[in-house]
């Protein structure tokens, strides 16, 4: 059952940048001889303890719960702790290791995260009490089972980064906390404990909640199952119950609700009025006008589907009703 | 091969021309498309962000609408490959489920779960497989490097779309090079095109598109293909934006996957509706010598 | 020079809550941590928190389990103010925000724990270790404390017989500074990688334990090391106690549940030192799978139980082992775990030494004496990490200024140059993989005075070569290679600690089982051992255990 694997070669082509030596980036390359199921970081680790001692990382636990070691492996955002070199090897012939993304290499595998502890600090992760519900005193609070059932996820999440690295969103646009955040802040908004429930759903919505590409490249990366980015969209439907259609972003997403209640089906055009109002869409007058020349479609109304008062009954069987944790 | 078809809004509108060129392929490799005039929007992600369960009750209508008449259904869109997809994987849910079913009753439908959802991607590369593609072929495209963009919802989340693998998929690679094309690997293809936010912020859209499209000329691309129509948005409709934001000339042209295989198997630029794109397809035509460049 | 009133080294539940009590007391507040806080090992404890809220059990009943489970070596006016502290700790965590497992009605859920007469382990999941450590921060957050993130600590400054400070290097920057402090709280947990089998974190070096012990502090009751006995069998990653209070089965070789041998009432939940010491004795007699191992069974629990409420155990056997807990047996060993010695304090954290103080399992009050029961280390972590923070703000509000003068920095500077500036030498992996297999194979869970003998003599050993340890990294950034030689400093002074007390207590007690003293023996050896550093090692003088109202008995599961 536990019989001994055999070792196979593990080609390791190492990220090396030390900032303050100067030079460029590169690659060194390290030949190990590993069982399959050897986690990353063992191998790296082997090689500071017998190769090369000068090799930079961090890690801690490894056992998947500080979020010390979180890198690129071949490309993949993963905790080197829990990856284990075998598949790599199999599917690549190798394996490359890099810093992770979105946070400057300070040297080797070490990133500076003080970015993105500054984003997780904005979205004050910590409970803020409503002074007219103070806590028992002397005693816990009660919780229904629901409201327990809504810390499915979050409580998992150590903070390691992963995600952050993903994501194509704090690539592009530092206005975007970044997954791990507003999984956070969607931790605390459902927390029963917690008294600021509307001001961090109007607040969030201000700070980037609607950049999110719901690319799913957050909850690909997570080691711990947190599925940020589909807290992210638990956040979007509460910040839109609460806060209702404010921004351009819940703007856009009530436009569509209200479209498809409509004609059962999109109609581009009016949906770009909904969300940018009239000024905007002259705005986007231009682009409108160059795309109609080989699309004129849009320029016309959509057709209608047929039974699009089924459409309506669904909407009025449900959209009342409170939401459902998804 | 037999299959509800579900086009959704854009193929429908301003994307017909996927539309038209999905139904050559299917034409041609023998895949009958049912239509169904009521199926509704699949909400596009917007919906769910507005209201979830409206969003699972939308596309359990439309998936009890196949199962009524007995047939899985095809999506031709990534993202409404991954929104139906997700109703059903929230349907498996009690809570979820019964909520939803006391709303199709009324409306005399029923939502069991059978109703299974794919993609014409899915199914050429599952399916039809890339040997009989590769047989099919009249116009390999020969010489033409095509850079596969996948599109996050086909891939993502992988436990609930049961995608090959949602960080290194093969299946879209496999079939370029069935039509006789050159795949080009590059991290891109995998990644996000920007449409979700293109109403929210703009430049930002355009600018992660425009990444995307650099990223795929710089692997020596002739042209990038995708599965999903809300992407061609973003990478050819948009394309002129994204250059801005990138500060480059692109010139990329995006074919719609269907519009590729169609080539292959001998439409003509008219047939799939090329000449309606952004971004004239002309440089990647021309590469393939047979096919008569529309003016 | 930075300058504060309390200096907290070491970030994890004690030290937070310790900044936490220093800086609600008023006091100016310095965090320095060689890790991120969230990245402290704290966050690593899987089982509980213990709190006698159940309206079976009691206060009393807590104190006398954890005082039989001592060994009746746990002070027992510390042990009475520890469990009175438990319940109002546990609420205070849960009001910080703690998302703890909650039973249907509610309530906060409880299991069973090792040694413990009723459940009284309050949990979050089995990662009750980050539950509290991310409230924790997540309240400090609002509260005016200034953190040194990714400092190590190099040396505390002591002068005109009060704690001037500390000396720490910046491991970005790789700049040495002083940090002056009227008093110094160090909280910066265990010395667990003196082992090479161990459930800590390679970040568990003793560095804080190691700087007091040289700056004239007494380390406590060092030789009592707790083995736990379930960790996975090859990466010595620990498997809670807690899949043994759901329920589950230790099995042999021949399918039995051994345990009933071993402790006839509880089984499985005896305390950990009865349960490790069975293992090893199973497998010892030929009763274990081939490789030498028994296995932990969750099968019967059923799926629904054992993927809710031990999640990350399903995790780490998946990942670790390949092992799926729900249809196959999780192979396990006893591993290093827990350290019941550390930096001497009374109740309230103080040390011998004016102005400092020590918390969590850097401190030995004692209330654990010669073996912890399980539940109980988070809750002293958050106990006593309060007390001393609490004092040290007190002292330093009457205590004169302190400094930290160029010299004690230049001091320690040189101290790394020489390092670096060294032709040849060993590497500090290599005398570090040399230690740990020293004490894997001498100082292990069953001692005889052989081995113990000739761990002195391999560490002093060890010692020496250390003397012309080699730092091969030149760079400032990060330089792991310095702090790894550093740590194996440190590691090796408490190894010498702990088998010089080994070696001493002639008897067998909680976790030190001696094979030639089979037996507790209270007429001589019921009192702490307390080493202080000399020239020539460590030097042992005892003191007394305190006692109020438990008389010694033997002890049965």
């Amino acid at each position: 059952m536990f019989a001994e694997e055999k070792l196979i070669p593990v080609p390791f082509d190492v990220y090396r940048f030390d900032p303050a030596q100067g030079g460029e980036p590169r690659y060194q390359h390290y030949e190990l001889k590993l069982a399959p199921h050897t986690p990353v970081l063992s191998g790296l680790l082997k090689i500071r303890d017998e190769v090369d001692p000068t090799l930079a990382l961090r890690y801690s636990c490894r056992s998947a719960i500080c979020g010390s070691c979180a890198m690129l492996v071949n490309s993949k955002s993963r905790l080197a702790c829990r990856t284990p070199v075998g598949p790599e090897v199999a599917k690549h012939g190798r394996v490359v290791i890099d810093p992770m993304r979105n946070q400057p290499v300070l040297r080797d595998l070490v990133v500076d995260q003080r970015g993105f502890w500054s984003n997780y600090r904005r979205i004050e992760p910590r409970l803020l009490l409503d002074p007219s519900r103070p806590m028992p005193e002397g005693r816990p609070t009660q919780m229904t089972p629901a409201q327990v059932d809504r810390f499915r996820e979050t409580p998992r999440c150590i903070a390691c980064a992963s995600c952050y690295s993903a994501c194509p969103a704090v690539e592009a646009d530092p206005e975007f906390p970044g997954p791990m955040a507003l999984a956070k802040l969607y931790r605390f908004v459902v927390d029963p404990r917690d008294g600021a429930h509307d001001e961090r759903l109007r607040k969030v919505q201000l700070s980037g909640l609607w950049l999110c590409l719901r690319c799913h490249l957050c909850t690909e990366a997570c080691p711990k199952d947190v599925r940020p980015s589909e807290r992210i969209r638990d956040l979007k439907e509460l910040a839109v119950r609460s806060q209702g259609a404010t921004e351009r972003g819940s703007r856009h997403a009530v436009g569509f609700l209200e479209n498809i209640a409509e004609a059962g089906q999109l109609n581009e055009m009016k949906l770009v009025r909904q969300t940018d109002g009239l000024v905007g869409t002259v705005g986007q007058l231009g682009q409108g006008l160059r795309l109609a020349r080989k699309k004129p479609e849009l320029l016309k109304k959509p057709r209608t589907i047929d039974g699009v008062e089924e459409v309506r009954k669904l909407y009025e069987a449900l959209q009342k009703d409170e939401e459902v944790p998804l | 091969m037999r299959f509800a078809y579900y086009p959704g809004c854009v193929a429908q509108e301003s994307g017909k021309e996927l539309d038209l060129s999905t139904r050559y392929v299917c034409r041609a490799l023998g895949i009958e498309l049912v239509e169904f005039p009521n199926f509704s929007c699949c909400g596009s992600g917007f919906l769910d962000e507005a209201n979830g369960l409206l969003n699972v009750a939308l596309n359990a209508r439309n998936l009890a609408i196949a199962e009524r008449a007995g047939l899985d259904l095809l999506t031709i869109c990534s993202t409404c490959q991954g929104m139906l997809t997700f109703a059903n994987r929230r349907l498996e849910r009690p809570e979820v489920k019964a909520k939803v079913d006391g709303a199709l009753q009324p409306l005399g439908l029923a939502y069991s779960g059978r109703t299974k959802v794919t993609h014409l991607l899915r199914v050429l590369a599952n399916e039809v497989g890339p040997d009989r593609l590769r047989s099919m072929v009249k116009r390999p495209l020969r010489g033409l490097k095509v850079a596969a963009f996948y599109g996050c919802h086909l891939l993502r989340p992988a436990d609930e779309l049961q995608s090959e693998s949602a960080e290194e998929p093969h299946e879209f690679e496999d079939l370029i090079e069935a039509l006789g094309a050159t795949p080009v690997l590059y991290r891109g293809r995998v990644l996000c095109c920007g449409f979700p936010i293109l109403f929210v912020k703009e430049r930002t859209a355009n600018r992660i598109a425009g990444r995307q499209i650099h990223d795929a000329k710089a692997h020596g691309a002739d042209a990038m293909a995708t599965p999903c129509p809300l992407c061609h948005i973003s990478l050819d409709s948009f394309q002129n934006k994204a250059e801005r934001e990138v500060g480059e000339r692109l010139d990329m042209p995006v074919f719609h996957f269907p519009q590729l295989v169609g080539l292959a198997l001998g439409a003509s630029p008219e047939e799939l509706g090329l000449p309606r794109h952004l971004v004239s397809t002309r440089s990647a035509l021309e590469k393939l010598g047979s096919v008569a460049v529309p003016a | 020079m930075q300058r504060h009133d309390v200096v907290v080294v070491g970030a994890g539940l004690a030290g937070q809550r310790a900044a936490l009590a220093a800086a609600q007391a008023g006091a100016d507040v310095a965090l320095v941590s060689k890790l991120h806080p969230l990245r402290s090992h704290s966050g690593a404890a899987q089982g509980g928190i213990n709190a006698a809220v159940g309206a079976e059990d009691s206060v009393e009943t807590h104190i006398y389990d954890t005082v039989k489970g001592s060994d009746y070596l746990g002070d027992q006016d510390a042990i009475e103010f520890f469990c009175q502290s438990a319940g109002p700790t546990v609420v205070e965590m849960e009001h910080f925000g703690t998302i703890f497992s909650r039973g249907e009605d509610g309530s906060l859920a409880r299991r069973a724990f090792g040694g413990a007469g009723f459940p009284r382990t309050i949990y979050a999941a089995d990662r009750t270790g980050l539950a509290l450590l991310q409230a924790i921060y997540e309240h400090l957050g609002g509260v005016p404390v200034t953190t040194y993130e990714e400092w190590f600590l190099l040396s505390i400054v002591v002068r005109d017989g009060r704690v001037q400070g500390i000396v720490a290097l910046d491991r970005r920057t790789g700049a040495v500074e002083g940090i002056a402090a009227k008093a110094v709280v160090i909280a910066t947990g265990p010395a667990g990688r003196v082992y090479g089998r161990t459930t800590n974190a390679h970040s568990c070096t003793g560095d804080g334990i190691a700087a007091a012990y040289r700056a004239g502090a007494y380390l406590k009751d060092m030789e009592f090391v707790q083995f736990h006995p379930t960790a996975l069998l090859e990466s010595g990653i620990l498997i809670t106690e807690g899949a043994r209070g759901e329920g589950g089965y230790l099995k042999n070789r021949l399918g039995e549940r051994f345990m009933s041998k071993y402790a006839p009432h509880v089984l499985e939940l005896a305390s950990r030192d009865v349960v490790s010491r069975a293992i090893v004795t199973e497998v010892n007699a030929g009763n274990g799978f081939p490789g030498g191992y028994v296995t932990l069974e969750l099968m019967h629990l059923g799926r629904e139980k054992v993927e809710s409420r031990l999640q990350e155990i399903c995790d780490f056997s998946r990942s670790f082992a390949g092992i799926d807990p729900v249809t196959q047996p999780i192979p396990v060993m006893p591993a290093q775990h827990y350290m019941m010695g550390g930096v001497g304090t009374n109740i309230r954290g103080e040390t011998n030494l004016r102005g400092l103080y020590a918390a969590g399992e850097a401190a030995c009050v004692s209330i654990h004496g010669a073996n912890r029961l399980g539940g109980n280390s988070l809750l002293e972590t958050l106990v006593f990490g309060k007390q001393a923070g609490t004092a040290a703000a007190a002292y330093a509000k009457d205590a004169p200024d302190a400094a930290v003068t160029p010299a004690d920095v230049d001091r320690e500077t040189a101290a790394l140059h020489a390092l670096e500036d060294r032709k040849d030498g060993e590497s500090p992996q290599r005398i570090r993989a040399d230690l740990q297999q020293t004490m894997d194979s001498r100082v292990g869970i069953y001692r005889n005075p052989d081995d113990l003998h000739r761990a002195l003599v391999e560490v002093r050993a060890l010692q020496a070569r250390w003397r012309a340890v080699r730092v091969e990294d030149r760079s400032s950034t990060y330089n792991i290679d310095l702090t790894d030689a550093l740590e194996v400093g440190h590691l090796l002074d408490l190894a010498e600690v702990i088998a010089v007390g080994a070696i001493a207590r002639t008897e067998s007690r909680g976790a030190h089982t001696r094979v030639d003293f089979p037996k507790r023996d209270d007429q001589n050896w019921m009192r702490h051992t307390m080493a202080r550093r000399t020239p020539e090692g460590p030097e042992l003088s005892y003191a007394p255990v305190a006692y109020t109202r438990w008389e010694p008995k033997e002890r049965v599961y």
